[in-house]
């Protein structure tokens, strides 16, 4: 079992008793998880903020520091007071975070562009590379999900079930590396001198999808089991409904359930994993572009990807909290923020 | 989902460990025999090979594998199988330090959302929220950066970034116990929240959070191997095994200098989760 | 596993454009003697041909486009030198020839400046490229800006600097108040480049999209994507090149286009493939296989300091002269050589590079005989423990070796020392500073030990590090403290002939290296080019970039 799976299958029914979370009408509901969002976003951006400046120096002094440019460190000093770097850190947080949700995020302490022309220009790469990879993680899943429950021969269902457990054991950059050079320098199936390609797209987000199907095709296993031996279920084979019509009309609705749920939880695994993956294919994206500030400690450009990542974390899961209980009336709405259904 | 009936009393210690030893399945005991090598590496390396991993012999170097260099040598002459010998600690033991981290800290914030609720619960939950809204990479390439650049910060890094999840389980796993009814009437019968906490709610709560850290472990050697591939973890001559691959990387005529580091991880980690999944099992 | 190209390239043209490059570096000081040496190599590999995409894969542009802050990064740099000219033209050999400076003169002892430019210049916007021009970007190298955000240019000697006047459309003169003997070669150097006053008055942040940035080069920026490819094509109006090329007219090819892709090997794939003609920074050891498949691989050095450490004997312990000493003899450079750079590195001679003018051989100062390192320590006390290391007071000797980011092969040089340190009592660990933090270890205290990659377009520069006088880098911890010294730095700083100055420099690199102030490892290369044999004339300037300026394709 994965951890996001624990995270899903372990949730409890009911919640304190005598709270006032009970049942609530919908729009509280709605309302509730939209103000959460929004305090979950500026927490995020306040505790990056904090985490980030803690180490002595900035991007200034990096860049102008090269022993190439001969520049004295007090002639360094000079040019930081400019971009206001020697202020205060609560000084300096107010600021970025009075700028944050205005919308405004910055300008690079590097190269002096906007940070949102900076994200805009890499993030299209992003989208595509993540995008695709969703797409491929939820087919194979799908797939090893099938297969554990339908494919002849107990040995084959049980290779496919310790499939997950398997696709977590790989380093997503080995995963990579490997695919590289099977497939581009071997097989010259994609040019690694061209990464945006379709094939090296796929290839890239074949890479990222593996781990990321894992806790997805785990919890279609674990409800597949559990729905298939449903009573209704039994009634329906016994009148004799194919296998596939049975997947299709009586498993798969139950399921999406959850599959929507671990769908937003992958989100976050989606976008740390299209760092790593675009590094080892040398894609343009966010990651580079993250990469770049980590080492000249662009602080600016750190922060807005790290709060664009949990605005877009949190985002996903308030649709999922929103949809979801239109799609099972099962289930409860509830404070704690995530779905649970109630008990029988 | 899962659907809760009513939790049991915990089983009495001795029966639970009689249960371990028998039926184990052979790959569990091939999976304990692989960790206990790869943390005997970490503690004495020096047993496990006579080459060290720091000085090399220039002249030998880029060295296919052979029966002198089971894992040939590196682009200083450097035995490449001692590398990931001596890196067995900082691979491995920096991933204990991680979900220590994790269970320790997610598992008090977890314990005190469940048992005190209400705007403790509330407030706890929103910061459990940010941790888990950053993805768990981004979180953990940032607290690097902030702390510094060596394996043991990155360690801590991706603690952090676990804290999010032992929170959760611990906070279900007490409210599911808090509300059963033997506990209710434990309450009833004049128990405090302290004798509750210990009678009940931890031993039940033992072995899926035990199942966890398991699991946690084999996720945080594979993040603290991202971090250090990408240059965030300590540097060379240390001889992580994600810095290992990355310095590998670098020679095409040498791919032994991936492989070999690469199928350390993989086993090792396979191995985690094996245990992890029979630890679920039998819980 | 192993990627090879199978196709051998003609070696003919390997071998015309190695016999350029052997042509450049075996240059010798003589007046035009670069020019002839330059086109004859153009000449032998065959007649220019017009026209061509030249695509360049360099792994990243991390500083931006503030000309500012990237104009000396060594990845922006390669961009900036085709789309900008300079005042006057420095070879590889430290010798300075006329380029939009056609002539000047120095006078009053070399406090007063006259430079006479080429008519007819102008921007890539039709403005011209008058004295005013000229006076607006000196001002600005001179002083920076630093309420607008743009710091000097570093290597301005403005110590004494005092204004830049136009005196007519096509005459400007400089003032100083102290001799400053390596102003001209400063209009040389890669941060002089010359910017229309348009682009030079912007904000910082309008000056960071590339398109804004106007210079009179022979190509022009026709448009580009930030971190994937960057588009240059030729000015067909580029009527003054340096004469000194052998070229003055337009560049021969169409474009210049350069791609990031930040894998080393995919990018010396891509060249070895024929998708791309130039590489920007290949790993060493992938030299020989590369030059055995018919490529040429530049090693161009710049002029400057050599790659090795910068002593503080300030502090304990190297602030005993025998410990220095034998931290020099103690270094086996050949073995570092050998190890680290198969081919196209050669073995330090001075602490300055030997293709300055004023390089003179004192590798016999600083031979490799640990035997001397061990008496030297012994006499200074230090004893050998049972654990291999010297103490001395309870102290054992122990040196944190701090690679430098800036030049990545000096984390395998450090981690060699560090065991050749061991065989002659000496602790030694790498301590790792990234890139972001490097700064700090540059502000004082400085470390013992710390790695030097500075390149110079004048030896005026080597007065100024000496010492602390003067606002002296004080690179060797001595503050006024050294006599000899502080002498040789003033008199270095305010010569007013060259002759004058090369005894001095003679003095100074014995005197600096007798008392083990410099460690010197290996000659400098801090840009690596790797060129496909189908391109020609590609000539490399004092400051070690590729100028495409007079390349053509085949």
């Amino acid at each position: 079992m994965t951890d996001i799976a624990v995270l899903v299958t372990d949730q409890l029914p009911g919640d304190a008793p005598g709270s006032w979370s009970r049942g609530r009408p919908y729009f509280v509901y709605a309302l509730q998880r939209l103000g959460q969002a929004v305090v979950v976003i500026l927490l995020a951006y306040v505790l990056s903020f904090v985490l980030i400046t803690v180490l002595p120096g900035n991007a200034i002094a990096t860049t102008l520091g090269n022993p190439q440019s001969g520049l004295s460190p007090a002639q360094v000093k000079n040019v930081e007071s400019y971009y206001g770097v020697t202020k205060p850190v609560i000084v300096q947080l107010w600021l970025a975070l009075s700028r944050f949700v205005r919308g405004q995020l910055g300008v690079s302490l590097v190269t002096h562009q906007t940070v949102s022309s900076l994200i805009g220009g890499a993030l299209p790469y992003t989208l595509k590379l993540a995008g695709t990879a969703l797409l491929v993680a939820l087919i194979l899943a799908a797939v090893i999900a099938y297969g554990s429950q339908y494919l002849p021969g107990k040995w084959a269902r049980s290779v496919l079930r310790s499939a997950p457990s398997l696709f977590l054991s790989v380093p997503n950059f080995v995963i990579g590396l490997l695919l590289i050079h099977e497939f581009s320098f071997q097989l010259h199936l994609f040019d690694v001198l061209d990464p945006n390609s379709p094939v090296g797209t796929f290839f890239a987000a074949l890479a990222l999808a593996i781990p990321i199907c894992a806790p997805l095709a785990e919890v279609l296993i674990a409800n597949l089991d559990r729905e298939s031996g449903q009573e209704y279920v039994l009634v329906a084979r016994s009148r004799g409904l194919t296998q596939a019509k049975l997947f299709a009309r009586h498993l798969v609705k139950p399921s999406m359930l959850p599959a929507v749920t671990i769908a937003a939880l992958i989100v976050g695994e989606l976008i740390g994993g299209a760092v790593i993956t675009e590094e080892v294919f040398g894609r343009n994206g966010i990651g580079s572009v993250m990469y770049q500030a980590v080492s000249n400690q662009d602080t600016p450009v750190l922060q807005a990807i790290v709060a664009l990542a949990a605005v877009v974390f949190v985002v996903v899961n308030l649709i999922a909290d929103l949809v979801s209980p239109l799609l099972d009336p099962r289930v409860r709405l509830t404070a704690g923020g995530r779905r649970e259904v109630a008990t029988a | 989902m899962s659907i809760a009936i009513a939790p049991q009393p915990a089983r009495r210690l001795s029966a639970t460990v009689r249960g371990v030893f028998t039926g184990v399945p052979p790959t569990v005991l091939l999976s304990f025999v692989i960790v206990a090598i790869v943390v005997l590496w970490a503690l004495f390396p020096g047993l496990f090979t006579s080459y060290s991993a720091v000085l090399g012999n220039p002249a030998a170097k880029f060295e296919a594998p052979s029966a002198l260099h089971w894992f040939g040598t590196d682009d200083l002459g450097r035995d490449e199988f001692a590398r990931v010998v001596y890196g067995a600690g900082a691979s491995v033991g920096t991933a204990l330090v991680a979900v220590g981290i994790g269970l320790f800290a997610g598992g008090l914030i977890g314990l005190l959302a469940g048992f005190l609720g209400g705007w403790v619960d509330a407030v706890l939950g929103r910061l459990v929220d940010t941790l888990l809204a950053i993805p768990g990479f981004l979180l953990a390439v940032v607290v690097v950066t902030g702390l510094g650049f060596n394996t043991l910060n990155a360690a801590i890094a991706t603690g952090v970034s676990s804290v999010a999840i032992f929170a959760r389980l611990m906070r279900a796993e007490v409210l599911k116990v808090r509300h059963s009814v033997f506990v209710e009437s434990s309450y009833l019968q004049g128990g405090s929240r302290g004798f509750v906490l210990f009678r009940h709610v931890l031993p039940n709560a033992y072995r899926s959070v035990l199942a966890l850290a398991v699991l946690q472990l084999g996720s945080a050697i594979i993040v603290i191997a991202a971090l250090a591939f990408l240059g965030y973890g300590s540097p060379p001559p240390a001889s992580d095994w994600g810095l290992l691959i990355a310095n590998g990387q670098n020679f095409a005529t040498a791919p032994w200098l991936v492989y070999g580091p690469a199928i350390v991880i993989v086993l090792t980690v396979l191995s985690i989760n094996r245990i992890s999944r029979w630890l679920r099992k039998t819980s | 596993m192993v990627r090879r190209n199978r196709f051998r390239r003609a070696v003919l043209s390997a071998a015309a454009v190695s016999a350029l490059v052997l042509g450049i570096a075996a240059c010798t000081s003589g007046g035009s003697g670069a020019s002839s040496t330059a086109s004859a190599n153009v000449a032998a590999a065959g007649q220019p041909k017009d026209g061509g995409n030249l695509t360049f894969l360099i792994q990243e542009f991390p500083a931006g486009w503030v000309s500012s802050t990237s104009n000396i990064s060594s990845y922006e740099g390669n961009l900036w030198g085709e789309i900008t000219d300079k005042l006057v033209y420095v070879s590889n050999t430290g010798q300075i020839s006329p380029w939009i400076a056609t002539s000047w003169q120095t006078e009053d002892n070399a406090t007063k400046f006259i430079l006479h430019l080429k008519p007819g210049v102008t921007f890539s916007d039709g403005e011209p490229l008058n004295a005013a021009a000229v006076v607006d970007n000196i001002t600005l190298w001179a002083k920076g800006d630093p309420s607008r955000g743009i710091a000097k240019v570093g290597l301005f000697p403005a110590l004494y600097f005092e204004n830049a006047v136009a005196v007519n459309n096509l005459t400007v003169q400089v003032n100083f108040s102290k001799p400053t003997l390596g102003f001209i070669p400063t209009l040389g150097y890669h941060g002089s480049i010359l910017l229309a006053p348009k682009t030079l008055a912007l904000s910082v942040n309008q000056q960071a999209n590339l398109l804004n940035e106007i210079g009179s080069g022979p190509f022009v920026v026709k448009s580009y994507q930030t971190g994937v490819s960057y588009t240059l094509v030729r000015r067909a109006d580029y009527n003054w090149g340096p004469p000194a090329l052998g070229h003055t007219g337009p560049a021969y090819l169409n474009s210049i286009t350069y791609k990031v892709v930040a894998d080393e090997s995919t990018r010396e794939q891509a060249v070895v493939a024929g998708d791309a003609q130039a590489d920007f920074n290949v790993t060493p050891s992938d030299i020989p296989s590369l030059e055995a498949q018919g490529f040429t691989v530049d090693t161009p050095r710049y002029l400057g300091f050599v790659d090795g450490f910068e002593v503080n004997a300030g502090v304990a312990p190297t602030n005993s002269l025998q410990v220095r000493q034998a931290i020099q003899h103690a270094i086996n450079r050949t073995q570092i050589l050998d190890t680290v750079y198969p081919k196209g590195w050669d073995l330090a001679e001075s602490f300055i590079q030997s293709n300055v003018p004023e390089a003179q051989n004192d590798s016999a100062l600083f031979n490799y005989d640990p035997a001397l390192s061990d008496q030297l320590l012994t006499q200074a006390g230090w004893v050998l423990g049972s654990n291999g290391y010297r103490t001395k007071d309870g102290q054992t000797l122990d040196f944190n070796l701090i690679p430098n980011p800036y030049v990545p092969s000096t984390q395998q040089e450090d981690e060699l020392i560090a065991q050749q340190f061991q065989k002659v009592g000496i602790k030694a660990q790498l301590k790792i500073i990234p890139l972001s933090d490097y700064a700090t270890v540059e502000t004082p205290p400085i470390p013992p030990l710390l790695s030097v990659s500075r390149s110079f377009i004048d030896f005026s520069t080597v007065g100024g590090v000496l010492t602390s006088l003067n606002h002296g880098e004080n690179w060797f911890g001595v503050g006024t403290s050294d006599q000899t010294l502080d002498t040789l730095s003033q008199q270095i700083e305010s010569a007013s002939s060259t002759a004058q100055r090369n005894v001095l420099a003679n003095q100074v690199q014995k005197y600096v290296l007798d008392e083990g102030y410099f460690i010197p490892i290996v000659q400098q290369v801090q840009r690596i080019y790797l060129i496909a044999p189908n391109v020609h004339g590609v000539t490399f300037n004092g400051v070690a970039y590729a100028n495409f300026y007079t390349a053509w394709l085949s």
